[in-house]
């Protein structure tokens, strides 16, 4: 797999001249700021938006290119874990799950062996009955990573997984990630948990007012 | 294939259930309007076969006073069927006439049972092209020895088509606007379906379901709404329907009608097509493009 994020400005500039490659396989922080363009930067790889100069290359296909009737079919490679979960509060955990299955036309006893599956790999096997209202943060946030890789996508793509989270439950979120990982999958987390990203020794992206200041290779939230 | 399509239909009913109120509504729209087109819809077929029934009519019939020998009738038959404007010339018979009289009145024969003896003339019927020719014939038949009287509806013809024609007009366009209004009200229920369902299209959208595959549900919701109403409106004009027929029927036995299954079939399946279409072209203009972008 093969990404290389390259994004001129829109009139605000968002993303400045970013050049990035990021390795099938890899793990990925992205980490700046509120509002450095983290969010942006993920919306181009599951095509939200389309960059305004540039190109980006998902899974070797140029994202500008790409029609917008074959855009669902990127999104199939493609788990995300959004800062505000988006999930289907009148469903029950496991429709949750299950949904991203529907959707693409699984066959029901596929649909209940998988989403059964990753629910007790996640930990919520015992609450698949549960509502979301009825879940802790963390758990919720665990709901929204289930849903996201029940498919096995090839990237996942996470923006502050460990937003409004206990240190504790944090580290949790991200041992669930790096298992991901483990399978073969691309995760890129978005993040400015600080303790979260020195603790992970991960390459981190540092973005700032839309532009790379630094790649390192198991690197630390910030140098100062 | 089938379980989409079953994804599709729960997913439909669900949206419908969630927006119980604003479904009912629509659906409550949708039946008015469709009663109210069928209600049109039902008169301009009526005057159809009024007209058809006046045009056929386009006649004058000269009564012969009795004992006149066929010999007579055909020279003069052959005659008239010379004069200009004449279509066709038909001779009828006393028996004929009184067959005839009999089968009009249907169910109400028992008028005619006392009758001693046929009081019925026989007479030629004379088709005319148009209704202009009709003076010039009757007062030119009318000067024959041995035809008693000559009868013509001219003027009145004239103007009851002017009438109908009218009204006719007028139908369609009321019909066409209401048509509009439905569809838009159709176009505004979806719209609020959809709204309160964005999370659901939006997730949709995001985990790699199709256009095509978001909207089928909506437009299921469309159409199960436009079938409802639709049927509902049927079964509500067609009862009403043959409550007034009988009312009528009592009334003015001669009244041609349009009564009948086959009637009232033919405008089911116009409503059925009708609610259909709308709901579903309502549910399509809603959602003519379902966005990937900015989610």
């Amino acid at each position: 797999m093969f990404h290389v994020f390259k994004t001129f400005p829109n009139k605000i500039h968002a993303l400045w001249d970013i050049n990035l490659h990021v390795k099938k396989g890899e793990f990925v922080f992205l980490v700046g700021p509120t509002g450095a363009g983290k969010t942006t930067l993920l919306k181009l790889v599951y095509r939200g938006i389309l960059p305004s100069k540039g190109q980006v290359i998902v899974d070797g296909v140029n994202l500008s290119r790409l029609k917008l009737s074959l855009v669902p079919y990127l999104r199939r490679e493609i788990g995300i874990v959004f800062q505000d979960f988006k999930l289907l509060y009148d469903r029950n955990v496991f429709e949750n799950v299950a949904f991203s299955l529907r959707v693409v036309g699984t066959k029901n006893i596929i649909i209940k062996q998988k989403v059964n599956e990753v629910l007790d790999i996640i930990g919520l096997y015992e609450k698949k009955n549960t509502y979301p209202h009825l879940l802790s943060g963390g758990e919720q946030q665990k709901l929204c990573i289930a849903r996201a890789v029940v498919s096995r996508p090839l990237i996942l793509l996470t923006d502050e997984p460990t937003g409004n989270l206990d240190p504790e439950t944090s580290w949790e979120i991200m041992k669930l990630l790096f298992k991901i990982n483990v399978w073969g999958t691309t995760v890129i987390v978005a993040s400015h948990d600080k303790l979260m990203v020195d603790k992970a020794q991960k390459r981190v992206i540092r973005l700032v007012q839309g532009e790379v200041v630094s790649d390192a290779r198991k690197g630390i939230y910030a140098k100062q | 294939m089938i379980r989409s399509t079953l994804f599709y239909i729960k997913e439909a009913f669900l949206s419908t259930k969630k927006n119980s109120v604003i479904s009912l509504a629509t659906v409550i729209c949708l039946t008015a309007t469709l009663i109210i087109v069928g209600i049109f819809l039902v008169i301009s077929l009526n005057i159809d076969l009024f007209i058809a029934n006046i045009e056929s009519q386009l006649i004058a019939i000269a009564y012969f006073k009795d004992n006149f020998t066929e010999e007579e009738i055909k020279k003069l038959v052959e005659e008239i069927s010379n004069l200009k404007g004449v279509k066709e010339v038909h001779y009828i018979s006393k028996e004929e006439a009184l067959q005839k009289l009999k089968e009009d009145l249907a169910e109400h024969e028992d008028i005619l049972a006392g009758l001693p003896e046929n009081p019925l003339p026989s007479s030629l019927e004379i088709k005319v092209y148009e209704t202009g020719y009709l003076e010039e014939i009757a007062s030119l038949l009318s000067q024959y020895k041995g035809i008693e009287e000559v009868n013509y509806g001219g003027e009145l013809t004239k103007s009851l088509m002017s009438i109908f024609n009218f009204v006719r007009k007028i139908g369609l366009w009321i019909i066409l606007v209401l048509l509009a209004i439905a569809i838009l009200i159709m176009f505004s229920v979806i719209k609020i379906s959809v709204h309160s369902r964005q999370q659901e299209i939006e997730i949709m959208a995001l985990v790699g379901a199709t256009s095509w595959f978001i909207r089928w549900p909506f437009i299921i919701e469309g159409f199960l709404k436009g079938f409802l109403s639709s049927l509902i409106a049927f079964f509500f004009l067609s009862k009403t329907y043959q409550y007034f027929i009988g009312q009528v029927k009592e009334i003015i036995p001669f009244l041609p009608i349009m009564a009948g299954n086959e009637f009232l079939i033919r405008i089911g399946i116009i409503l059925l097509f009708l609610g259909i279409s709308i709901g579903v072209f309502g549910s399509m203009l809603s959602l003519r493009k379902i966005s990937f972008e900015e989610l």
